[in-house]
């Protein structure tokens, strides 16, 4: 499935891969958390977009777009960068990890239990750029 | 800056010195100004364990100012473990204190009469019988020797019971556990029947510009505490990264023979913080709080020391232990007893190996058995290492000796006598040259260029990221980032201040006065790099001493890191080549020492 990133579509795309992705259902299975992550406007995007992910056990059990930050009100992580450097970490250009060490990346959550689940996290990443081939 | 009281315990007098501007300037302070300092002194001929071997405690232009992670210290000298450069930094309070009393230093040479510590405060020094803490615990000692100055608020700097023996990786300690544990410097301190100093002061630390300073300290605090790794370092500890290293195959584990560790969750610093950790520790107005609290409740309920990332690795996966709480245990015996843990779980590690290997035999060991994962003998060695007694007064000497005595030297895994921490080269290729080229033999602080090859890039001093298995492409990036820290440990700074550079600079001018740009940090830590490196050419070191142990040059067949083993001399070459240095003799080139204004050394390096 192709769509622009970031929409609606790309998000269901991502979900459907993270529920058919054998790698990501193997490396991911004890992980339990839901997340914010929010794109703050930057080069061609003139708006906030957030996006919320549900993922449970190496599964994808709910996305939605632009929701209602009332509607989620604690996630177990909120991620949030500008959306030049969310877009470099989909298209590869900028790692995940730097994204965070040089906080690029603000993560809000359990720092604890991210570091125990890189893989997880690396992974994860990895799917999103496996969905992306278009850029807005 | 203050001046630096020289304390001769020989004859008991003390002058001041006071640092030539220009030396202020060129190495601001800390491990860079010591060097300048010891220069002259540090000779082949030196016996660092002699009355004539200077003891150097220094600060920095910012510590105890309580900018971001700025409570630091170092101590300097010649190293009995490797007969090189030795510098230690240490946290806490005491470096703070120091300054309080109005000096920026303490320059401790000759040997006490009999077993003693100093009472340092303003306007008065006393040197008293150590009678009553000779033996005693490095948490024990600072106890008493608070109680009989009458100052329940003094810092002590103190030593245990193997620096007062001798053994070649003794640490100094101070406050809550916090310890300059690397170079072996506790067994100078020793060597001068010295247990103990003990500081309290009220004067005012000083910075040149304070309205200017106290806006930047407050700015650069605030981003910190933000920071995404110190909010990792604060919530899990250093040992935050277990998991990650774990994954990447750079956490060694079976003495560095094997690459993965099926453990690792069980010892992590996320699996601490769910389980005994019950606090938190911060060295002087550090906003990190790094350190850990832990109780390990049933029959040990009291609140103590966590470990940190080095001796969870050293005394779990090196050993193959599991047990966090058995890893808190070590931990909390080699502090007591005042030993480097790194160096400590290392040479106990090759002896497991050896033992493994049959070089080692149970009638060496007096009828031990060095199985893996035994810890209770890992309990009965560390014991007997502090008390040189039985196989312990070997393994007191540390790897290269212990290896040697055994006709296995080169599976020490050490480099010039400093054993090696616990980042494997295999797993991230940069710490390849950290190692081989560090002023003070293997060494992970000097350039912690793991983080560098986990991700941790920093745009405004053109350090990139490469691939962690990349090999010489990467060694320019290891030379900004050696240049670097070497200017945070002339600062005195924690590394683990993730803070703009820029920043770094704005603080340092404040503070001094200066005007100096991103450019001359950059340089005087060069110098000051160069300058170690010309030291340690004066005592012997050259080009051969670059090197690995064999153990990296082995791959691993197993983990994150299997099949890979870094190219150390194609780095070494395009290091040198970065460096200016000579690649016959492994000295810094005349040319080299002139742009760094180090004339002083050409003539001692080449005639």
């Amino acid at each position: 499935m192709s769509a622009i990133f970031p929409s609606e579509e790309w998000l269901k795309g991502l979900e459907v891969k993270l529920n058919s992705d054998e790698k990501y259902s193997e490396i991911a299975k004890n992980w339990e958390g839901d997340m914010f992550i929010i794109m703050e406007p930057k080069g061609n995007l003139k708006e906030q977009i957030t996006v919320y992910l549900d993922l449970w056990h190496g599964k994808c059990r709910k996305v939605e777009y632009n929701p209602a930050a009332a509607a989620y009100p604690n996630p177990t992580f909120t991620l949030t960068a500008n959306y030049e450097d969310i877009k470099d970490v989909v298209t590869g250009k900028l790692s995940p990890m730097t994204a965070m060490m040089t906080m690029k990346l603000k993560v809000k959550g359990t720092m604890g239990y991210m570091m125990r689940n890189v893989p997880t996290v690396l992974d994860f990443v990895r799917c999103m750029q496996e969905v992306t081939t278009e850029i807005l | 800056m203050q001046p630096i009281l020289k304390i001769n315990l020989t004859t008991g007098t003390t002058e001041e010195f006071v640092i030539p501007k220009e030396w202020e300037h060129d190495f601001l302070g800390g491990a860079s100004l010591a060097a300048r300092i010891l220069y002259p002194y540090l000779t082949k001929e030196l016996d660092p364990l002699s009355p004539e071997s200077p003891l150097l405690f220094m600060t920095g232009p910012l510590t105890g100012t309580s900018g971001p992670t700025t409570g630091r210290f170092v101590i300097c000298g010649k190293s009995p473990a490797t007969n090189l450069w030795a510098e230690s930094n240490i946290g806490g309070f005491w470096g703070p204190e120091l300054r309080k009393v109005g000096y920026d230093g303490l320059w401790i040479t000759g040997k006490a009469q009999s077993q003693s510590y100093l009472w340092i405060e303003e306007g008065r020094l006393e040197v008293r019988s150590a009678a009553n803490v000779w033996g005693k615990d490095i948490y024990e000692a600072q106890e008493i020797v608070r109680e009989e100055v009458g100052v329940k608020v003094a810092r002590v700097a103190v030593i245990g019971e193997a620096g007062e023996r001798g053994v070649l990786f003794s640490s100094i300690a101070c406050d809550h556990g916090r310890m300059a544990g690397r170079t072996g410097l506790g067994a100078v301190m020793g060597s001068k029947n010295l247990k103990a100093v003990a500081v309290y002061g009220k004067k005012k630390i000083e910075v040149a510009n304070l309205e200017r300073y106290s806006a930047l300290r407050s700015e650069a605090n605030i981003t910190l505490k933000q920071d995404n790794e110190a909010k990792i370092i604060h919530e899990t500890g250093t040992a935050g990264v277990a998991n990650y290293a774990g994954y990447l195959g750079s956490m060694p584990s079976k003495y560095y023979h094997q690459g993965e560790f099926e453990g690792v969750d069980n010892i992590s610093g996320s699996k601490m913080a769910e389980s005994i950790l019950v606090g938190f520790s911060a060295c002087q107005g550090c906003v990190i709080a790094c350190g850990r609290v832990v109780n390990l409740g049933g029959g040990e309920s009291r609140k103590r020391k966590g470990p940190e990332y080095e001796t969870i690795v050293g005394f779990g996966p090196s050993l193959l232990i599991s047990d966090l709480a058995e890893v808190v245990r070590l931990g909390e015996m080699c502090d007591m007893y005042g030993m480097d843990s790194i160096s400590t779980a290392n040479t106990i590690g090759l002896a497991f190996y050896l033992y493994e290997m049959g070089k080692v035999t149970k009638q060496d060991t007096g009828g031990l058995e060095l199985t893996w994962g035994n810890f209770m003998v890992v309990r009965q060695l560390i014991d007997m290492i502090a008390h040189r007694e039985g196989i312990g007064e070997l393994l007191s000497r540390g790897s290269r000796q212990f290896g040697a005595a055994f006709g296995a030297e080169d599976e020490a895994v050490q480099v010039n006598g400093l054993e090696v921490a616990f980042h494997d080269p295999r797993g991230v290729s940069g710490m390849a040259l950290s190692y081989a080229t560090s002023p003070r033999g293997a060494c992970h602080n000097q350039s912690d260029y793991f983080f560098v090859d986990f991700g941790h890039t920093n745009e405004k001093l053109g350090i990139e990221y490469f691939d962690r298995h990349a090999q010489a492409e990467k060694s320019a990036n290891v030379v900004k980032h050696q240049d670097w820290r070497t200017f945070f440990n002339s600062a005195v700074m924690c590394i683990f201040a993730n803070v703009d550079p820029q920043m770094q600079v704005d603080l340092v001018n404040a503070a001094c006065g200066y005007e100096w740009t991103l450019d001359d940090m950059m340089k005087s830590g060069e110098r000051a790099w160069n300058l170690k490196r010309a030291i340690n050419n004066r005592l012997g070191l050259t080009a051969a001493n670059d090197k690995l142990p064999k153990a990296f040059l082995e791959p691993y067949k197993e983990g994150g890191a299997a099949g890979f083993v870094p190219d150390l001399p194609e780095m070494l070459k395009a290091y040198y080549e970065v460096r200016g240095w000579d690649h016959d003799s492994g000295k810094p080139s005349k040319e080299k020492l002139v742009e760094l204004g180090l004339e002083n050394v050409v003539q001692d390096l080449w005639g």
